[in-house]
């Protein structure tokens, strides 16, 4: 019997994953060929590997958007995570009628569709270009700073928060931790797994953010991965071979994230912690 | 319960209204003008760099900076390369904020969208009349380009259209190249059922969602969505509804063969499927890069529609630069004037490097207009498109034909599916002019 | 239940209690500070302008204030119900099962003996990262007349024609579903399963050895369990659906006629695609927003979650 259900556990999977990855292997397979040989449909790995490579890193300053994503999701992952994790700490264990209203309001901000204040978030940034102009158009600070600080994330540190034991923070007063040190000493350590997670989204969402950088970034030395993919498909004749092997190796960064993070989901490490 | 609902109800408004009354009050700080008037006017002192936004690196792109050899000044210049779609939100960004910083000064738009922009953000364009003579370029240029008496875009690249055809199936299904020269839409759909019944191959690929076809039919007559005027053209409109019946027979026939995609659209071609590709001269290049098919294809003529009137010729896509109101633009103007808008030779420089047929009436003469095409079997493929480009009747696409082409596409299916041409036609009208009026 | 007991020492302490409870409170709100002042600056802020500019219609730049004539125009607007009556379809269809999902795959992929976990793992993530342009290029592809999915049904003999998914109303429908659940069912796994850590393994022993079969383990504790993460997926995704734009943009462009449209991509067609008007586009966001509020209260109280 339980046999039975790891045979079916393991095809279950293996078809699921070859759903999953078939795409990703036709443009691997793609990256290898012509564009003619694309548009086809053909999927053989051809020769033209080297070709498209060259042609891409030669005509497009594609290691310049590179580094641009880097920084913004590196620099948005760990932000995101500080500020998203206190806040959701904050509303959960410090509970009360004002902090629940106000948490209310601040859902209420990512249920309304982006492309709906892009434009009045624009205006915003045009008046801080007037006086900061270092976080104001045209700056990867301006992609960051609106990122950085999403409802989404609070919304999801406060759902873990609920499953974390109180009675560690009730375990932290006694030992005489302020409320700070109980936040970092104590949550943050055993909470690890939720960090992970919320890494993982946090680089992924940055790294394929693409309709606030392209308002907001006009200059190319600016541009991050998506706008200079969109880019690559603009010409009367689109290299398609191209644009598969941008593609692949922009999938890269956010795939390595997330391999590495996974592996902090082991059943049981909480077990240590909770004692 | 309710009381309680009530109660977190009266708090989120108490602070609804109390941001709403602070963003009201910051509101009246706000710059509001769409366009940076420099003030004073006719100074061509301008010492900075040039920001142009256009599309395509091998095309466009390639082309500003061909021109820049073309201008007597020297001349700073950054080209920033986008999609069209990227280059049109940025813009609507841009100019309906009133948030100038980083704007271009020159920047390409698509003809069909130009009409839009110059009446939506009214002082964001300067207008560039003064600088080139329009009599100079394809008068179909013209209309899209100008509003309220005002010349805005200096005329760039040519959408005249052709039918590429594949000489060997043709030939298979038993037709000449005579038999191509100057047919009527009618004529080209019942060329179309002949040779998939002959050969099994379609005589065409379309894409469902890409009304394309339809816009080439009605230009041919001189017809279109809109009137002149912006009326909504469509339940009495004899050109649509001729276009719709060769629509839905070609359709209803089997000689169509089915694209989801633009890339699946050029692989139809390149693999072999379709045996006629009428579009735009732009689609040459992605025709060529099937190397195996060099020599078997030709060009002939647009279809017209079978009307009084109606020419062998059609426009579809094309675009024109534009200078935007802000410091710059009297030197942006002055270097689309000297080269976009006078030069020969830079015309000649732009077929022979990149493949562009500008709309410049005079650069048709020039040898390079003349160069035989081997993969197209010699034709002089340049020179035809530049002549049929002068028959091209002028249209004014109005600001309305994507939103009302949406309306069309829902109807079009239900035309298909077999309800009358006629209630399509009436449901199309009403709906547009709920839509648009 | 030692209420009874405290009651006496409850007097004394009480306000103690309450200097201590105020000023747990304030630190409270420090750790939120940040979270408000930016969410407030960023989002809130240009929310109330989009509000107002709601109330306004007009060609671009041109607005003029028409208060709420842009709310009355909505339900003349036959596009703008069909994109709303797509978008519920697909929420209705597609939340439940791509939840479900993702919860089998968690619960899978959490067994420590498993092997090749990482692979699996990363596998059934992989389609959220991967660039929309790409994937939508080979769905299409896949979902052609002469493509695979059709050549394999043909040749499996479940179908004798092949049918056109993306130019058919209904198929196309499907095939944008397919699209959303492939696309987004591993991203929903990683709440699964980063939440899943932080369940005590000594929970399922003690039904292990009450004899608890792995069906009631999952049902009688593992979805208890994850409660409020099942929350924050489902009315994360019935907001991501709500907000449909990316895939259908890329394989259907909303087609055949409006057969795909969805709210958010017609929120595109109205401020880019057609002439602009800022302020219609704003009043259908609007909608968007009050249908999310709609579904995430009736979703906080099936979950019974205690705000």
């Amino acid at each position: 019997m339980n046999k039975i259900k790891r045979i079916f556990t393991y095809v279950f999977l293996s078809i699921a994953t070859f759903v999953s990855i078939f795409p990703f292997l036709w443009m691997c397979i793609s990256m290898t060929n012509k564009s003619v040989d694309v548009t086809r449909g053909r999927l053989i790995p051809g020769s033209h590997l080297f070709e498209n490579i060259t042609n891409l890193f030669q005509n497009y300053n594609i290691i310049t958007s590179i580094v641009n994503s880097l920084i913004v999701a590196v620099i948005t992952t760990v932000l995101t995570l500080l500020i998203g994790s206190l806040a959701g700490y904050g509303f959960e264990i410090f509970r009360s009628k004002g902090k629940d209203v106000v948490f209310n309001i601040l859902i209420l901000s990512m249920m309304i569709p982006f492309a709906a204040i892009m434009i009045p978030l624009y205006r915003l940034f045009g008046r801080i270009s007037a006086t900061a102009p270092l976080f104001g158009i045209d700056t990867l600070a301006a992609v960051i700073l609106p990122t950085v600080i999403t409802a989404f994330f609070v919304f999801f540190f406060r759902q873990n928060t609920k499953m974390f034991a109180r009675d560690l923070v009730e375990a932290g007063r006694m030992d005489g931790l302020g409320e700070i040190g109980i936040f970092f000493r104590i949550f943050v350590p055993s909470m690890k797994t939720t960090y992970a997670a919320a890494a993982i989204i946090a680089f992924m969402n940055s790294w394929n953010n693409y309709l606030w950088p392209l308002i907001v970034l006009q200059s190319p030395e600016n541009h991050t991965i998506p706008l200079l993919i969109s880019t690559l498909g603009a010409g009367y004749s689109p290299d398609y071979g191209v644009i598969m092997t941008a593609i692949v190796i922009a999938t890269l960064p956010t795939a390595l994230v997330f391999f590495l993070m996974q592996k902090h989901f082991v059943a049981g490490m909480m077990g240590s912690v909770k004692g | 319960m309710l009381k309680n609902v009530f109660k977190r109800f009266s708090w989120l408004l108490g602070l609804a209204l109390l941001i709403t009354m602070l963003a009201a009050c910051s509101e009246d700080d706000q710059t509001q003008g769409s366009a940076n008037d420099s003030g004073d006017e006719g100074t061509s002192e301008f010492e900075g760099s040039l920001l142009a936004w256009a599309w395509d690196q091998n095309f466009n792109v390639a082309a500003l900076e061909i021109a820049q050899n073309y201008f007597d000044e020297e001349l700073k210049m950054e080209i920033v390369d986008s999609s069209s779609a990227d280059i049109v939100q940025r813009l609507n960004a841009g100019l309906s904020s009133g948030t100038m910083k980083g704007m271009p000064n020159i920047v390409l738009i698509e003809d069909g969208r130009a009409q839009t922009f110059l009446r939506s953000y009214p002082n964001a364009f300067y207008p560039i009349g003064e600088y080139f003579n329009t009599d100079d370029f394809a008068s179909y240029k013209i209309a899209p380009t100008s509003y309220d008496g005002k010349q805005y875009g200096l005329p760039f690249d040519t959408g005249v259209t052709g039918l590429f055809y594949r000489k060997d199936i043709l030939e298979e299904a038993g037709y000449s190249e005579e038999d191509l020269q100057n047919i009527t839409w009618g004529e080209y759909v019942d060329i179309a059922i002949e040779v998939k019944e002959k050969t099994g191959t379609a005589m065409i690929s379309l894409d469902p969602n890409d009304l394309g076809i339809i816009r080439m039919m009605l230009q041919s007559a001189g017809s279109w969505y809109t009137t002149p005027d912006d009326e909504i053209n469509i339940e009495n409109n004899d050109a649509l509804k001729l276009a719709l019946e060769n629509y839905k027979k070609l359709m209803d026939s089997e000689a169509v063969y089915m694209v989801s995609d633009w890339s699946n659209y050029i692989g139809s071609f390149n693999n072999g499927d379709a045996a006629t590709v009428p579009t735009g001269n732009w689609m040459a290049p992605s025709i060529e890069q099937a190397e195996s098919q060099a020599g078997l294809w030709r060009v002939a003529p647009i279809p017209r529609l079978d009307i009084d009137g109606a020419k062998n010729a059609a426009n579809l896509g094309g675009s024109s630069w534009y200078v935007l109101n802000i410091d710059g633009k009297e030197k942006a103007a002055e270097f689309l004037g000297q080269t976009f808008g006078s030069n020969k030779d830079f015309y000649q420089d732009l077929v022979t490097e990149i493949g562009a047929i500008g709309t410049f009436k005079a650069a048709s003469e020039g040898e390079a207009y003349q160069i035989e095409d081997d993969f197209f079997g010699g034709q002089k493929l340049i020179y035809k498109f530049s002549q049929w480009m002068e028959d091209i009747p002028q249209i004014d696409s109005g600001i309305n034909t994507n939103g009302i082409e949406g309306i069309l596409e829902a109807e079009m299916q239900n035309y298909l599916k077999g309800e009358s041409l006629e209630d399509v036609l009436n449901n199309t009208q009403e709906q547009a002019e709920n839509q648009f009026k | 239940m030692s209420s009874s007991m405290n009651n006496i020492s409850m007097q004394s302490t009480k306000s103690k209690r309450l200097i201590q409870g105020l000023k747990k409170n304030t630190i409270g709100w420090t750790f939120i500070l940040l979270a408000i002042l930016g969410i407030s600056a960023f989002y809130l802020y240009p929310m109330i302008q989009a509000f107002l500019l709601s109330l306004q219609s007009g060609m671009g730049s041109n607005l003029d204030y028409v208060g709420l004539d842009n709310y009355v125009r909505l339900f003349n607007d036959p596009t703008f119900l069909k994109a709303l009556s797509n978008t519920m379809l697909f929420l209705i269809i597609q939340v439940p099962v791509m939840i479900v999902l993702a919860l089998v795959f968690s619960v899978m992929l959490n067994d420590p003996t498993l092997k090749l976990r990482g692979f699996f793992r990363t596998a059934i993530f992989l389609p959220a990262v991967t660039s929309l342009v790409a994937y939508a290029v080979i769905f299409k592809y896949l979902f052609a007349q002469d493509g695979f999915i059709n050549d394999f049904l043909i040749n499996m003999n479940i179908l004798s024609d092949p049918i056109n998914f993306l130019a058919d109303p209904f198929w196309a429908k499907i095939t944008i579903i397919i699209a959303i659940t492939w696309r987004w069912t591993g991203y929903n796994m990683i709440f699964y399963l980063s939440a899943l850590q932080n369940v005590d393994k000594s929970i399922y022993e003690a039904a292990r050895i009450d004899g608890a079969s792995s069906i009631q383990q999952f049902f009688y504790i593992t979805i208890p369990v994850l409660k409020p993460i099942i929350l924050f997926t489902s009315i994360v995704s019935t907001i991501g659906t709500l907000q449909l734009f990316d895939e259908v943009m890329n394989i259907t462009s909303g087609g055949p006629g409006n057969e795909t449209l969805t709210i958010s991509m017609y929120i595109y067609n109205l401020s880019f695609e057609y002439t602009p008007d800022f302020g219609y586009a704003a009043t259908v966001s609007y909608v968007i927003l009050l249908l999310v509020v709609v579904f995430s209260f009736i979703q906080f109280k099936v979950a019974g979650d205690r705000s």
